[in-house]
């Protein structure tokens, strides 16, 4: 379930849309992994694992640097770059309370991976020690007041996080829809897929954003258990009150400068296409498919020749 | 007429002092009389006669005896046919005559009958068994009880019925009931000499004439089913008994518009029988004509609502919006709109080349349309097939129409659906050629045998539990194949005889000549009998036939039989290699004995030491390729051993044996690989898509691998099954399917496909780049 989406945008918005991208090209993604205790050998593995990936994804794939990126996991796990120490309450506590004073500029994404019990404030992540709570977790992230947070928790049981946690500017994704959804999830492993393989950058800007990674993983998620003619035990929720999932990126794309008259011309001419194929596509279901082609290769067609001149002008090549 | 419930006090004071119920110590004399009327067609008037029996209940039900409720209970039961309401008043009326006599084994008999009638199994088997508590030897309840455990499909109809007879041979519902006993399991031979005796009994016995006339009709004797029926009419001129019954057995032999066509009469004679709407709404499914059939099933609910078929068959037909109906030349295509992209796709091919295949082969072509339905649920399936859920079977034929459970209705990877689909098509082939009068054996054995034929890994092979049934003697002998399908003796015996009918159609093929089999099938549309047909086209008498098999066993399989014969092994895991293999060694002949030591031997690593001995038992039994038999150890032996072509050989092998599950499919790709035979890997890859076709990743490998081999077309066809599945990234699915189709030298669809993709995507900088190459290119 998604609770808010973005609604279509028109010229103007997605301009606007587009420009707040650009403002937000300068502003640093802070990651920060923690995985809990595995409590056998197997989930040991698994959960420093996918924490693995996901730092890995993070570099290679979205460019942040090491020192960008930080795992908390179970002492017994293997360590990696990232490790950077157990993932213990209170050294947990004191990274949220640094992070929390970092620039308002920097976003914070913080993925939860483990098993997870509880309900309602009570839902926790099991950690070495003492738990984090659904209580604590309010607590920490109200440290960081208007700053765009995505809060990634998958592990099972995590649904009740989502009510307790959504904030106007906040992402909360979890891998379940309730306290009740108790069994090992496989939501997370396709979440972190979405960043770490190809498959999951549906609208080709070459990034991979929360709201694709959800849909990514949900989808998937699904078609396993239908393949494995299994019911559904997990349902992932996501709470966007702000609309922002769309343009979160672990790395913000940078969007170019457009000075230059050529090019503002370019880019002026590309959203009003941008903004033909929108209206088009809500009269899809009233047209012909042969119809609906025509007319949307006439739009593509123009739009495709001004993404090349603005490469073109952009890259010299 | 207007329905009256048992409550309607008023009339029943009204009726207080009325002649009828001075009369009720003569209710039963009275309800006979009724019924009189009722099976002259006097309806009205028997009507009026039954719907007294309700007042006279309401105004003395306190003072009615055990068999007057009775009495009240039958009429009730006759007026449901205007009311189904009432027949929970017979309900009524029955339970106090139990209640006011417990001893009244007659009330409960009825009582069973009643619940089997509205189709309830529970409740008439806890009233039957009540009743025979009371009276093990109540013919009537013995009768009720073998009818109710034949509709409840229970073990113990025969030997139920048969202990009613032995109480009363002569008894005519007994001798009808066993009638159709024996046509079912199509001993029709037998079913006439049951139906004469009845007959004998009592000459004007509706359901002796009914099941007489029925198999009159099925031996196409147009004499006697006239006969029959004049009979039947004189008495019942407005019963539909006789034609629902002929109806029935008709739709039984597989003559499915015939029945349709009885139905219909049935309906025309009594309107208000919805047994007559039901049977011929289901045979118009049957014949695909779904318009018509479900007006017909809605007339057969309205007036029945207890009628679990029609229910269960109207809930289905409300499904049919969820999907796809697409259509070629030959084909109709009914399958769920979640997975009728990527189905149709292969059935389109697969059917396509079966169909030009058994047209050749058996001279005959489909008139119109075959309809192909591919269920999603296993349990629409079944009741698409026999109206209810719980059939083992994963198709069906019909003739024109097939129906068959989609790769989703069962566990991914489990079965073949597109040999299940070769299969089904086979019988559309081999009934028509025989204008639907070819035994089961025949269109079975035919329909596994071409599975056979149609791709390496196709249908049943041999195994070990049934050779052994062989060594046994259970198979049932070639002449009398038929009784292995519909009298099993024995659990397997059905899937046996699947088998052995194959290999019958086998050696039929490779000692008389492939010709043979199509003959066959003109004779039997000729009217001819097996015996008959086994003389002139096979040249032999049936005792020949069957000596003839038997011979044709021990020489494709007598190798296999001796070592398999002795399953007794057991081997000490821990004996040292030389040991083990020296054990091996001293009974060389023994099949299991190789495997057990092979496996032993791979478990302690010695790899090269298990290799001769499992290959000397794969040269003992080279036909079975099962899961405890030789090939998947010797795999692993070979793998470990590094040798991975011989590894590959070996499950490619193995894979043409058939009945591999998916996950080896995906193996042998991997070992083909590996060594760099990619054209194998892709054949490997293609296999594997019949048995699950819904694997994105495996697509989008299969396509990949196709182009390398240069297999433009199926390039395409694997993208567009990438496209089918809507993968999440769909943008790019459909760019590399406008590679594809680009490849294949097809623009236009290339074309198609990227817009596709930038409707989706409108800034995916490759599709646009690829998209101003394609336009302008052009002029």
């Amino acid at each position: 379930m998604i609770s808010s989406r973005l609604s279509a945008l028109g010229v103007r918005a997605l301009l606007l849309g587009l420009l707040a991208a650009a403002g937000d090209a300068s502003a640093q993604t802070r990651l920060i992994i923690v995985s809990g205790l595995g409590g056998a050998p197997k989930y040991t593995k698994e959960f420093s694992d996918l924490a693995n990936t996901m730092a890995n994804a993070a570099r290679e794939r979205a460019g942040l640097p090491d020192s960008s990126i930080a795992w908390y996991g179970d002492p017994a796990a293997a360590k990696s770059t990232w490790y950077r120490g157990p993932s213990l309450k209170d050294t947990l506590e004191g990274v949220f309370l640094r992070q929390a004073s970092r620039p308002a500029s920097e976003q914070l994404v913080l993925v939860l991976i483990g098993h997870g019990s509880g309900e309602g404030e009570e839902t926790r992540i099991s950690m070495p020690g003492p738990d984090l709570s659904a209580k604590d977790f309010r607590r920490i992230l109200a440290g960081f007041g208007s700053r765009r947070v995505a809060f990634v928790n998958l592990t099972s049981a995590s649904g009740d996080m989502m009510d307790l946690l959504a904030a106007p500017g906040r992402v909360v994704i979890t891998a379940t829809k309730s306290a009740f959804e108790r069994n090992e999830t496989k939501f997370g492993e396709f979440f972190i897929t979405a960043f770490a393989r190809d498959g999951a950058d549906t609208d080709k800007d070459n990034r991979v954003s929360l709201l694709e990674a959800f849909a990514f993983a949900e989808i998937e998620t699904k078609r396993l258990y239908e393949n494995d003619s299994r019911m559904l035990t997990e349902h992932a929720q996501m709470a966007d009150a702000s609309g922002v999932a769309r343009q979160f990126f672990l790395t913000p794309g940078a969007m170019r400068s457009t000075a230059g008259s050529r090019l503002t011309a370019l880019y002026s001419d590309r959203f009003a296409l941008d903004s033909q194929i929108q209206v088009l596509r809500k009269k899809k279901a009233t047209m012909s498919d042969d119809a609906y082609l025509a007319e949307l290769e006439r739009l593509l067609v123009p739009l495709a020749q001004k993404a090349r001149e603005i490469r073109q002008l952009e890259t010299g090549k | 007429m207007v329905p009256r419930a048992l409550c309607f006090v008023l009339v029943a004071l009204f009726l207080m002092g009325s002649s009828a119920f001075a009369q009720s110590d003569s209710l039963t004399r009275r309800l006979e009389a009724a019924v009189k009327l009722w099976d002259r067609g006097e309806r009205d008037a028997a009507n009026r006669e039954f719907q007294s029996f309700i007042d006279i209940y309401n105004a003395r039900a306190d003072r009615l005896s055990s068999a007057q409720f009775v009495a009240v209970a039958r009429a009730v039961t006759y007026l449901g046919v205007d009311d189904p309401q009432l027949f929970k008043d017979a309900l009524k009326a029955y339970d106090r005559a139990i209640a006011g006599d417990p001893d009244n084994v007659d009330a409960r008999a009825r009582l069973g009958e009643l619940f089997t009638l509205k189709y309830n199994g529970t409740e008439a088997k806890r009233t039957l068994s009540e009743a025979l508590a009371k009276d093990p030897k109540n013919v009537a309840a013995l009768v009720a009880d073998a009818r109710r455990r034949d509709f409840d499909n229970e073990r113990g109809a025969d030997s139920v019925l048969a202990m009613g007879l032995e109480q009363e041979p002569e008894n005519v519902s007994a001798r009808a009931l066993r009638a159709q006993f024996r046509a079912d399991v199509e001993d029709f031979t037998g079913a006439a000499q049951e139906a004469e005796r009845a007959l004998r009994a009592d000459a004007q016995s509706g359901e002796a004439l009914a099941i007489r006339a029925a198999l009159y009709r099925i031996a196409s004797d147009s004499v006697g089913y006239a006969e029959m029926r004049r009979r039947y009419s004189a008495a019942y001129p407005r019963e539909a008994g006789l034609l629902i019954a002929t109806a029935n057995m008709l739709s039984r032999v597989r003559q499915y518009a015939q029945a349709a066509a009885v139905a219909r009469e049935g309906t025309q004679v009594d309107p208000k029988s919805w047994r007559a709407h039901a049977m011929l709404g289901s045979n118009l499914m049957r014949l695909g004509d779904i318009p018509a059939a479900r007006a017909s099933l809605e007339t057969a609910f309205k007036g029945d609502p207890y009628d679990l078929w029609t229910k269960n068959t109207l809930d289905l037909l409300d499904t049919f919006g969820e999907y796809e109906v697409t259509n070629t030349e030959k084909f109709r295509f009914m399958i769920e709109k979640a997975e009728s992209g990527v189905l149709s796709l292969y059935l389109k091919e697969i059917l396509e080349k079966a169909y030009v295949t058994f047209q050749k082969r058996y001279q005959f072509t489909p008139s119109g349309q075959v309809r192909v339905e591919v269920f999603r649920s296993h349990a629409d399936f079944s009741v698409r097939t026999v109206g209810l859920a719980g059939l083992g079977a994963l198709g069906v034929s019909f003739g024109n129409v097939i129906a068959f459970d989609s790769p989703a209705a069962k566990d991914a990877g489990s079965f073949n659906w597109a040999s299940t689909a070769w299969h089904e098509l086979a019988h559309t082939f081999t009934l028509g050629a025989s204008d639907m009068r070819v035994p089961r054996w025949l269109s079975e054995g035919l329909s596994v045998y071409e599975e056979r034929r149609g791709r390496p890994g196709w249908g049943q092979n041999v195994s070990p539990d049934f050779l052994k049934a062989f060594e046994e003697k259970k198979l049932v002998p070639a002449s009398r194949l038929n009784d292995g399908f519909v009298r099993p003796a024995y659990p397997q015996q059905v899937m046996h005889s699947y088998y052995q009918a194959s290999l019958l159609c086998e050696m039929i093929a490779r000692d008389v000549g492939e010709p043979a089999l199509a003959q066959m099938l003109a004779a039997y549309r000729d009217g001819q009998s097996t015996p008959q047909i086994v003389l002139r086209v096979l040249k032999m008498d049936m005792a020949t036939l069957d000596t003839r098999f038997v011979a044709f066993m021990r020489e494709r399989f007598g190798r296999a039989m001796t070592a398999t014969r002795d399953k007794d092994v057991a081997v000490e895991q821990y004996l040292p290699a030389d040991q083990l293999v020296a054990r091996a060694d001293l009974r060389a002949g023994n099949y299991w004995m190789q495997v057990a030591v092979g496996r032993a031997l791979i478990q302690r690593r010695e790899h090269a030491k298990a290799i001769p001995i499992l290959e000397r038992a794969r040269a003992q039994f080279p036909d079975y390729g099962g899961a405890d038999g030789a090939y998947p150890a010797l795999v692993r032996a070979r793998q470990a051993n590094g040798d991975l072509r011989g590894a590959a050989t070996t499950l490619g092998i193995a894979a043409e044996l058939g009945d591999m599950p998916y996950e080896l499919h995906i193996t042998l790709t991997d070992l083909w690989l590996e060594v760099g035979d990619t054209t194998k890997a892709a054949e490997a890859l293609e296999g594997a898509m019949y048995m699950n076709p819904f694997s994105i990743a495996q697509h989008e490998r299969l396509a990949e691998l196709f182009t390398r081999t240069g297999d433009k077309r199926r390039a395409v066809r694997e993208r567009m099954a990438v496209v089918a599945l809507n993968p999440v990234d769909i943008a790019e699915a459909q760019f590399r399917l406008a590679i594809a189709h680009r490849e294949a030298g097809d623009e236009g669809n290339a074309k198609r496909s990227l817009l596709r993709a930038l409707e989706v995507a409108p800034h995916f900088e490759r599709a646009q780049e690829l998209l101003l190459t394609i336009v302008e290119k052009k002029p």
